[in-house]
């Protein structure tokens, strides 16, 4: 009988055999997209407009992060995360306005609380339904919630809008202006980019992807499939929830209709354009999902047929999005460094 | 009484201009394996062509109707070719996501060339009324009745009887065994694409005289049929259909005397109560692409 001994001193070997994704790589990476955010969108932006839009990246980010999570991971497609972003909006709302602006970090608890209670119930009713079923239920349940807040009433106010919303306050510190706005959601962003870079790292990915790749299969084998999957979808509900908290708090506003279809789309569009089987993906997406439109400015009414046209080209060119390309791009590049052939020691150097 | 007999006639041709729509996007699933997010699209597009042919070209309404039809059919080859032919080979989800970017397209499109404000679609019935033991029924919808009843049984003959048909039908269940007994699956996919969107333009020219069409009109119709395809099973055209029929009594008769003001609800809740309980539809299917 053969017994495996690791000792004490080989720990180093056994830390550089380890895979990378327990590298310890993820966390480096959150790290230097914090510092690289902080340093360079303060650098390069200087309009308040050009302020609002780096905010509303960060903040469709979290909602897209929290989609990659169910879709991307849990391979659930939901149509309901914007509907999750109104709950979250209307949710934090109704704490602050009962218990006081100074409640805001409760009130996006709060809101992330219920969005994902929501989601869990949601998610419980359909765990049998297949992936399209599962698609078009939640795409009912936005319509649902949708025309139900249409209609207001108590907290929601007589057409579903709830404006005056408290303006962010952490402890005695009120956050006012857009750059103000850009750190805390800057920081919330890189909280959540932690929570998914602990999430790379622990089996729930890759049971995750075990489920979604052959769910029956997963099954066989233990995975707890249903579990797991609804465990994503409620933690990316609220995300979303947190998301939605946040844009209402930032504009003082929430309506029934703030969050609609187009940006249920847009959130999907972000996944896929920055790439669905990495958790980068969703921010890059989100990036160029505020930042072209911005670019295409000049060309007024056309814009949105240029806009519709890129997306296309991305995707016929690039259908694992902008992050795997680039990081194919730079496997592609070192490799090639790599392999360049040494100048031999008779060589003709002259 | 009166009452009903209107709510019952307006549910049927809804659901039959749903089950139009349903049956646009069913035709192309199961021919290609693909859900064409763009379909709500083609639906305003088509009845902003027939707009335009019949108020700007000044064509006879119906053949505004049919110059429209043909038309869409163009624009479904030609979106076959531009968004779907070079991402033929990449996993589905990638084909579902091109027709959303030419969704964007499309709305783009219509927005540059007619604007954002409704537009008003002119009938060969004009706005004719009978009464019906004393409830007034629009013709229109009498002739939506008419025309989807004919479309669909037309639809289902041509799948179960012709040559054309039968290779759909071989496609849907395996795409590359049917290839190798030489079925042409590039042709069936060009003319699933064309048949889809001349039937989402006929869905659009005949809902669009009972109301003003928008941008995001189309969009709307789709949504419901979504509702009315996951009752049928997605997947069997008579399913479809029956579920089309479903919705649009369940909206009309249940959101007229019970859930007033939520009517729009309704085909939601029904849909979300039949995915919890029976998560494949009402009515089973056993095409392989579900």
């Amino acid at each position: 009988m053969t017994t495996l001994l690791v000792r004490p001193g080989r720990r180093s070997a056994a830390a550089a055999t380890r895979p990378p994704a327990y590298s310890g790589g993820q966390y480096l990476a959150v790290v230097g997209f914090m510092a690289a955010a902080a340093v360079l969108v303060p650098l390069l932006i200087s309009s308040d407009a050009n302020q609002y839009r780096a905010n509303l990246w960060l903040v469709y980010a979290m909602a897209a992060l929290g989609f990659y999570w169910v879709f991307g991971l849990g391979g659930r497609f939901a149509f309901c995360q914007t509907l999750m972003m109104t709950v979250g909006g209307y949710t934090s709302a109704y704490v602050t306005s009962k218990l006081g602006p100074e409640w805001f970090l409760f009130g996006l608890f709060s809101a992330m609380v219920v969005c994902a209670v929501l989601a869990g119930i949601v998610g419980a009713l359909t765990a049998r339904a297949q992936d399209f079923y599962f698609a078009i239920a939640t795409l009912a349940v936005s319509e649902i919630g949708t025309v139900v807040f249409e209609k207001g009433g108590g907290p929601l106010g007589p057409d579903g809008t709830v404006t005056s919303i408290s303006i962010p306050q952490i402890g005695h510190t009120v956050i006012l202006s857009n750059r103000g706005t850009f750190w805390l959601f800057l920081i919330i962003l890189g909280l959540l980019l932690f929570l998914g870079a602990f999430l790379e790292r622990s089996p729930v990915r890759r049971l995750a992807i075990a489920a979604r790749e052959n769910g029956q299969v997963a099954a066989t084998l233990g995975v707890p499939v249903v579990r797991l999957q609804l465990g994503l979808f409620m933690l990316g509900s609220a995300a979303g929830g947190l998301s939605g908290a946040l844009i209402g708090h930032w504009n003082g506003v929430t309506e029934a209709n703030s969050f609609g279809m187009e940006l249920s789309i847009g959130i999907f569009l972000m996944l896929l354009l920055g790439g669905l089987r990495s958790m980068w993906g969703p921010i890059v997406g989100a990036a160029f999902y505020v930042g072209i439109p911005q670019v295409l400015n000049g060309l007024d009414k056309y814009e949105q047929i240029v806009y519709g046209g890129l997306l296309l080209l991305v995707i016929i060119l690039v259908p694992q999005g902008l992050v795997d390309a680039a990081s194919r791009g730079a496997r592609a590049g070192w490799r090639a460094t790599r392999r360049r052939p040494q100048p031999s020691p008779g060589g003709n150097d002259a | 009484m009166d009452r009903f007999i209107a709510l019952l006639l307006s549910g049927v041709a809804y659901g039959a201009i749903l089950a139009l729509v349903a049956l646009g996007f069913i035709v192309l699933y199961r021919a290609t394996g693909v859900v064409n997010f763009a379909h709500g699209d083609l639906v305003t597009l088509g009845t902003y062509i027939a707009i335009w042919s019949i108020d700007s070209l000044k064509l006879p309404t119906v053949v505004g109707y049919a110059f429209a039809i043909v038309a869409m059919f163009g624009v479904g080859v030609v979106i076959e070719r531009v968004a779907y032919a070079p991402l033929r080979a990449r996993p589905p989800l990638v084909v579902v996501i091109a027709t959303l970017a030419a969704a964007v397209v499309i709305e783009g499109v219509l927005a540059v060339w007619q604007g954002s404000s409704p537009k008003l679609l002119s009938s060969p019935v004009g706005n004719r009324v009978w009464s019906i033991d004393g409830a007034d029924i629009a013709v229109q919808r009498v002739l939506i009745i008419g025309v989807a009843a004919v479309v669909i049984i037309g639809l289902m003959l041509v799948f179960a009887r012709t040559s054309i048909g039968r290779q759909l039908r071989a496609i849907a269940t395996d795409p590359e065994t049917a290839q190798l007994y030489g079925v042409r699956t590039r042709l069936m996919s060009v003319l699933a694409f064309g048949t889809s969107a001349a039937l989402a333009t006929l869905a659009g020219i005949l809902v669009a005289p009972l109301s003003a069409a928008d941008l995001t009109f189309g969009f709307d119709l789709m949504v419901s049929a979504f509702a009315a395809a996951v009752l049928g099973g997605f997947g069997s055209f008579g399913g479809v259909a029956l579920g089309a029929l479903a919705v649009g009594l369940i909206q009309q008769l249940l959101g007229g005397y019970v859930f007033t003001g939520y009517s729009e609800t309704l085909p939601f809740v029904v849909m979300f109560i039949v995915i919890a309980v029976r998560p494949s539809g009402l009515v089973s299917t056993t095409a392989s692409r579900l």
